[in-house]
C-alpha cells in the first residue's frame, strides 16, 4: 500500500493517529506520517475523519458503492 | 378519480403474455438497472426497521439479529461441502457471499501466519471489502457496527460452524467507509 501525506495540507491535528487500529500513521513533528503502510487494511476511515483532507492511498480495492443514487448524481452533474 | 385515469391504470398493469406456473425464469427481471429504485427501496426500508427495532428494544436488538442472522448461515451452509480445514471453509463461505460481500483474509506485518494464536486464543483477521450492510447503513445514515452487522456476524459465524463443525464467533476490530477489519475466533 502506498500512502502519501500532503505535508503542506495536513494539519496535525492526528486525528488519524488515533484512529486508525493498526497505527499506520504517527505525528512527526506535527505532521502525520504513514510509518507502517503495511498494516493498511483499505478501510479509509482516516479519509473520512481528515479534516485537511491530505491523505491519498494508492493501489486499494475500492469497494461497491450502491448507496449513492443514480437520481442524485444526475443532479449533482448538472450543478457541477 | 375520472374513468381515464382508472384506463389508463388499467392498460399499465395489463399484457398479452401467457404465464405458466411451471415456467421457471432464466434470467432476473427487470433488468438490475432498471431495479435500482428496488434495491434503493429495500435499503431504506432495512435501515428504517433496524433504526425501530434498536428504539424499542435497545441492546437487546443486536442479540435479535445475530440470532437471525445465524439461523440463516446455518440454513444457507448446509448444502455446502463438509470441511475441517478453515482455509476451506473459509473458501467455501466466499462463494456462499459471493455478489453481496467479498473478504480477504488479512495479517498485520509482524504477525507470520494468518492463523494467529494470541491471549489463549485462535482468531483469523478477514478484511469485508464490499457488504450490503455497510451500503444500507451509509444509505440510511446510521453509524455501524450496530443490530445490522450482528445480522452478518451471525451469518458468517453460522455457515463456518455448519461447514467446519466448530463453534466460532466474530468480533468487530474496526470499521470504515471502504472496509471493516473483523477477527474470526476459532473455538
Amino acid at each position: 500500500m502506498d500512502i502519501r501525506v500532503d505535508k503542506d495540507a495536513c494539519v496535525g491535528c492526528g486525528l488519524c493517529v488515533k484512529d486508525c487500529p493498526m497505527h499506520v500513521y504517527e505525528l512527526q513533528d506535527n505532521v502525520s506520517v504513514p510509518v507502517r503502510p503495511n498494516n493498511c487494511m483499505g478501510c479509509l476511515s482516516c479519509h473520512e475523519i481528515c479534516p485537511a483532507q491530505a491523505l491519498e492511498h494508492r493501489g486499494i480495492y475500492p469497494a461497491r458503492r450502491h448507496y449513492i443514487d443514480i437520481k442524485v448524481c444526475e443532479m449533482l452533474r448538472k450543478v457541477i | 378519480m375520472s374513468a381515464g385515469y382508472i384506463d389508463e391504470l388499467h392498460e399499465a398493469f395489463h399484457s398479452d403474455l401467457v404465464y405458466r406456473a411451471e415456467e421457471i425464469p432464466l434470467e432476473c427481471s427487470p433488468r438490475p438497472k432498471e431495479m435500482e429504485q428496488t434495491l434503493h427501496g429495500v435499503m431504506k426500508l432495512n435501515g428504517l426497521v433496524i433504526r425501530s427495532l434498536e428504539e424499542i428494544a435497545g441492546r437487546g436488538a443486536n442479540a435479535v439479529t445475530y440470532r437471525a442472522g445465524k439461523k440463516f448461515g446455518h440454513e444457507v451452509a448446509q448444502y455446502f461441502q463438509k470441511r475441517e480445514d478453515v482455509e476451506g471453509a473459509l473458501h467455501e463461505l466466499s462463494d456462499l457471499l459471493r455478489g453481496q460481500y467479498s473478504f480477504e483474509v488479512w495479517k498485520p506485518e509482524d504477525k507470520e501466519t494468518f492463523i494467529i494464536e494470541e491471549n489463549g486464543e485462535t482468531f483469523i483477521y478477514l478484511v469485508f471489502h464490499d457488504c450490503i450492510v455497510r451500503q444500507t447503513l451509509r444509505r440510511n445514515g446510521l453509524d455501524q457496527g450496530g443490530p445490522l452487522c450482528q445480522t452478518l456476524f451471525g451469518y458468517v459465524v453460522g455457515a463456518i460452524e455448519e461447514i467446519t463443525g466448530r463453534k466460532a464467533k466474530l468480533e468487530i476490530v474496526h470499521t470504515g467507509p471502504n472496509a471493516c477489519l473483523k477477527k474470526l475466533v476459532l473455538k
